[in-house]
């Protein structure tokens, strides 16, 4: 398919490729793509892992209506869509790094970063305090669950799922803030991103919007099921 | 042409302005509020769930198409992202119709949610079964 590039791949391969072109690609823009169509290919993997998840919900709520309506009342609705909130803004802030790296502003990049980590933090602190809340309640998952009042079979499968599917998440969550500070102390203050060439900002940046979009669809179906 | 600029115009280097994504963040905002709204409405749980899941996905049309720049994406990557979807929906309707249909094979499983008893393996409380199947 990229045969016919062939010539012009060489000429630009040949003498003057940038730095941070790795030698198995023809060309800058090639390996751009391919990193870019790498990132897509994983976010797709990542999407069909959660539906998972997401059809076990549809599933259990399907064989346990009244569980899933009653269950959902002991969730939080107002810390559910405080933390909606704070995600939403912490894309904002991601979408921001990656514009400030087109602009060639390092500066911002990083300040950008730091406060889409300062969301992620106060995300994973409310969602302590929600888990903390349940393990007190007895509200857990299968045979720990030793909560008393909810009308309907099997609420321990409700929190199964609950439990599942926001804790997957909250390690990707967790997985996120990591990758950002690698990114912030690794790449980004070695100088190996610029204007030219921020693929790799821009991935993360992905990463962490599918992680917003996820939440998107969590709050309303765990905590405002009615 | 030189390599540079040809990156630049495969790259497609859309910049976006600062209104523009601030723009984005108040419509998710607002769409935030709606769905929180709606669920307090007390309308019966099967339309609330349908609008609640149709809000989600106009907050993820904005999430995907802005903050994760696919209206400038390659149409490639469009596809490749959309396919992953369309895989998902082909799982959820196969699982829901089986789901849905057990009945209609064979008519021992003709309460199936009843007979879920996967849960009352663990909680000895007396959860209400109610109508507990005529089957057995």
């Amino acid at each position: 398919m990229l045969s016919h590039n062939e010539n012009e791949a060489e000429a630009a391969g040949g003498h003057e490729h940038p730095a941070w072109q790795a030698h198995h690609f023809y060309s800058g823009a090639q390996q751009k793509a391919s990193v870019k169509l790498g990132m897509w290919a994983f976010l797709v993997q990542e999407v069909l892992f959660f539906s998972g998840l997401f059809m076990a919900y549809f599933a259990f709520r399907y064989l346990y209506p009244d569980t899933w309506l009653a269950a959902h009342e002991l969730l939080d609705w107002r810390l559910g869509g405080l933390n909606t909130v704070v995600l939403l803004f912490s894309s904002l802030t991601m979408a921001l790094a990656v514009r400030a790296c087109q602009l060639d502003d390092m500066k911002a990049v990083v300040r950008y970063l730091w406060i889409t980590i300062g969301c992620a933090g106060i995300f994973m602190v409310v969602k302590y305090f929600e888990y903390s809340h349940k393990f007190h309640a007895g509200t857990l998952p299968g045979k720990w669950y030793t909560f008393d009042g909810i009308e309907g079979g099997a609420p321990e499968v409700f929190f199964a799922v609950y439990f599942m599917m926001t804790g997957v998440h909250g390690l990707h969550v967790v997985i996120g803030i990591g990758i950002m500070l690698w990114m912030i102390f690794g790449p980004i203050r070695k100088g190996k991103i610029s204007k030219d060439y921020y693929p790799l900002v821009e991935n993360v940046g992905l990463y962490w919007h599918l992680v917003d979009l996820i939440w998107i669809f969590l709050f309303p179906l765990l905590y405002l099921v009615r | 042409m030189s390599a540079s600029a040809h990156a630049h115009e495969e790259h497609g280097e859309h910049i976006s302005s600062l209104k523009s994504y601030l723009v984005i963040f108040g419509i998710l905002l607002v769409l935030t509020v709606v769905t929180v709204g709606v669920s307090r409405l007390g309308l019966p749980s099967d339309i609330s769930i349908m609008v609640a899941i149709g809000v989600a996905c106009v907050k993820a049309f904005f999430v995907a198409g802005w903050f994760m720049h696919l209206k400038w994406d390659t149409r490639f990557n469009l596809l490749v992202f959309l396919g992953g979807f369309w895989f998902m929906l082909v799982f959820f309707g196969f699982t829901l119709t089986d789901l849905g249909s057990r009945g209609n094979l064979i008519e021992a499983n003709d309460n199936f949610s009843q007979r879920a008893d996967m849960g009352a393996k663990y909680a000895e409380p007396a959860h209400h079964v109610e109508g507990s199947g005529g089957h057995h």
